[in-house]
């Protein structure tokens, strides 16, 4: 009886362990899907993510389209943040340009990041962008202002698609937040400032 | 069936019984596991049923009566919510079927001597616990958890949940997490290596079959469920910011990951429930259950379509109209095997010769119970019409009727079914009827309403509404108090079961039942199976 029992537990063992690395491959995964989903979101525009291209196409249409700006900021990031104009009116497919301004308020140099999307969220793919100073990290010293481009274009083929040709504003918007390893102690400084909400009432 | 006699016969002898401690509490045996399964369950069960009984106290009336310890605690009541989907979902429903009816009868159904690794078993058992523990401790810590159990950031960041408490309840979905993987792998171990000679997979009961198919969802959905609830710690304690959007971390995500485990998750609690009712049914009609292998690979299509619809829980979080197309057509595609499982039910009693004892009150219970949910499942799945019902009563209605009321219906036929095979006591007949009768009157009052209520348009998670949703929330919450008396009349039968219960018979359901476990004594003995049964040439055991 012996022999076939260690042979079982050897099968038993090889089992579990196909089983475990299952385990481990869909933690892998899960962990894997944030890339995964980022690249998702700039390929196919989801969630309001801009498009990304060299240059506008050669011929604009006549077709009158409006781009309104909106600013947010990272609580933790002593800047003020907003944008030169509040809308631009332009042509589909005619090359935009407009100006965001950054002050640093504080007593050190930061580096920030800004993340952006675009509204409505269907119209993400349609939205290009040609130049932008999100897609760098922008350094700014004790108060310094500095004005920052962005270069645009919104595709004609927005109005090819049943389900965004009825859109005739889009609002790009950015938040910008602090690198991450200059945050690190300002990040618990303000965890510590911040007291449990008052929900009740 | 004379070997399996002559197997349990020879266990008679041996049967000793270590002391109680170490029975118990450093068990390896997977009855008496089972058992403990069953009792965590039942203390869960009367913890979470508690909270939402006071819930329905609250929602009795307009206006705030019972929240008011001096300024009314809006929080609490978001704590109270989100304790009690976590304990029914983590804590009650998995725990009995798959914990407890799982340990019990799958090493039984299929002439196993015990689960393949009888130390894991106690491990995962004792992860649970802790993982309960934690989560009553979560309660106590700060403001406590009031997420919600699908803990969406950035409600559950460290922002608008400052104290440690979202930290404990994580902590606490990772062991019951890490319990249930442990558990699952043990059980696709037993079930593919140590079945009887000659019961192949397409012989195996359906109850076994149910089980197996939920270990392997099981395995796939956890993992990401720990990944996520991984990151959230980290972003609420590391300064990491994947759900963060203020620093390029996106919220929506959590939502993707959670409900990529969290619809599998709905499945876990009910395929155990489809397996057990397919017994019952076939046992109480005295036939074979009708097109058995259809109803085991509905269990599997069911499982497998069910990877792929998660986002119809995210209908309104801005996805376009092509994504919601495709989520509404794959979420109807369930309809069909599910389909498959109500008719084959329907086609096993007809022409049965059907017995209305306790067990198959509470199947034909069930049956009604989740079909009535899956019209609403169907309803919801459109997306056009779920912007409409998305967080309202309608949604509360809903699921309460596939997966957890239907759940507790299956888990009471279940305990009914076998509690002559675990305990060697046979409940009272009579008693057993009019619970049953309690329980699905008082459950239809309670959750019936509630469509209308939804359906006018009244929001879930707040615990005031204005007047014009009264009447129906009074009905509901007398439905609950109904519910709750039901409730304790089965806390009765339990303990006049144990105490004076008459002596079970081996297989007390007659010809219907067909499984090994009825050719075992009652109570099962200690060891059984030590030899295992030859099922060569015999029929599927269902």
């Amino acid at each position: 009886m012996a022999k076939p029992q260690q042979k079982d537990a050897r099968r038993n063992v090889r089992t579990a362990l196909a089983c475990a690395s299952l385990v481990a491959g869909m933690v892998g995964l899960a962990y894997a899907s944030v890339p995964l989903y980022k690249l998702f979101c700039q390929v196919t525009g989801l969630g309001g993510t801009p498009g990304i291209e060299a240059a506008a196409p050669e011929q604009a249409t006549d077709i009158d389209f409006t781009v309104r700006f909106d600013a947010n900021i990272n609580p933790t990031l002593p800047w003020t943040f907003k944008p030169v104009q509040r809308a631009v009116n332009l042509k589909l497919g005619e090359e935009g340009l407009a100006f965001y301004t950054a002050t640093n308020n504080s007593d050190h140099p930061i580096t920030g990041t800004a993340t952006f999307n675009v509204t409505p969220l269907k119209i993400g793919q349609y939205f290009v962008k040609i130049d932008c100073f999100c897609f760098t990290e922008q350094t700014l010293q004790p108060g310094e202002t500095v004005d920052m481009p962005v270069t645009f274009y919104v595709d004609p083929e927005i109005r090819q698609d049943r389900s965004t040709e009825e859109v005739t504003t889009i609002t790009l918007s950015y938040t910008f937040y602090p690198k991450k390893s200059e945050t690190d102690g300002q990040v618990s400084a303000l965890k510590q400032k911040s007291t449990p909400v008052d929900i009740g009432g | 069936m004379a070997n399996a006699a002559d197997a349990h016969a020879h266990d008679d002898h041996g049967d000793h019984y270590p002391g109680f401690f170490f029975r118990w509490f450093c068990s390896t045996n997977h009855k008496d596991i089972g058992t403990v399964y069953m009792f965590v369950s039942m203390f869960a069960a009367l913890v979470g049923g508690g909270m939402s009984w006071f819930m329905r106290l609250e929602l009795a009336e307009p206006g705030l009566q019972y929240l008011t310890g001096g300024a009314p605690d809006m929080q609490f009541y978001n704590v109270l919510l989100t304790a009690h989907g976590f304990l029914m979902v983590f804590f009650v429903v998995m725990p009995a079927l798959i914990g407890g009816f799982g340990n019990w009868f799958v090493p039984l159904m299929i002439g196993a001597p015990d689960m393949a690794f009888p130390r894991m078993n106690n491990i995962s058992l004792w992860l649970l616990i802790a993982g309960l523990a934690l989560l009553l401790i979560s309660a106590f810590v700060g403001s406590g958890v009031g997420t919600g159990w699908t803990v969406y950031p950035p409600l559950s960041s460290s922002i608008y949940h400052p104290g440690a408490a979202v930290d404990f309840g994580i902590l606490s979905l990772h062991l019951a997490g890490a319990s249930s993987i442990l558990g699952a792998i043990n059980f696709i171990v037993t079930i593919f290596n140590m079945r009887a000679p000659g019961m192949t997979l397409h012989k195996m009961p359906l109850f076994v079959w149910s089980i197996l198919v939920t270990a392997f969802l099981l395995l796939l959905a956890l993992p990401v469920l720990a990944g996520a609830l991984t990151m959230l710690l980290t972003d609420r304690n590391f300064g990491t910011a994947f759900f963060d959007p203020a620093a390029g971390g996106d919220p929506v995500l959590w939502q993707h990951l959670f409900w990529f485990f969290g619809h599998p998750e709905v499945y876990i609690i009910i395929l155990p429930a489809f397996g057990l009712i397919s017994q019952i049914v076939s046992t109480f009609s005295k036939k074979p259950v009708f097109g058995y292998l259809g109803m085991a690979y509905a269990m599997v299509a069911i499982g497998v379509v069910g990877f792929v619809v998660w986002a119809h829980h995210m209908y309104t979080v801005g996805l376009d109209v092509d994504t919601r197309a495709y989520f509404t057509a794959a979420t109807l595609v369930i309809a069909v095997p599910t389909g498959v499982k109500i008719f084959s039910w329907l086609a096993t009693m007809w022409g049965g010769s059907i017995e209305f004892k306790t067990p198959m009150l509470y199947a034909f219970g069930f049956i009604f119970l989740f079909v009535m949910g899956g019209v609403t499942g169907v309803t919801l799945a459109n997306s056009s019409a779920d912007l409409v019902f998305h967080d309202t009563y309608f949604v509360v209605a809903h699921f309460h009727y596939v997966m957890a009321i239907a759940a507790i219906f299956a888990m009471f036929a279940g305990w009914y079914y076998w509690i002559g095979k675990m305990s060697g006591k046979q409940y009272n007949e009579t008693l057993g009827k009019i619970q049953f009768w309690m329980f699905f009157v008082g459950v239809n009052i309670l959750f019936f309403p509630q469509h209308f209520a939804g359906l006018a348009g009244m929001p879930r998670r707040i615990p005031d509404y204005p007047d014009a949703y009264a009447g129906w929330n009074y009905v509901s919450s007398v439905g609950a108090l109904i519910t709750a008396v039901g409730t304790m009349l089965f806390f009765w039968i339990l303990y006049r079961t144990y105490a004076a219960g008459t002596k079970a018979e081996q297989n007390p359901w007659g010809e219907g039942a067909t499984t090994l476990e009825w050719h075992v004594p009652s109570p099962a003995p200690f060891h059984t199976f030590e030899d295992q049964p030859d099922m060569s040439g015999k029929q599927p055991a269902e």
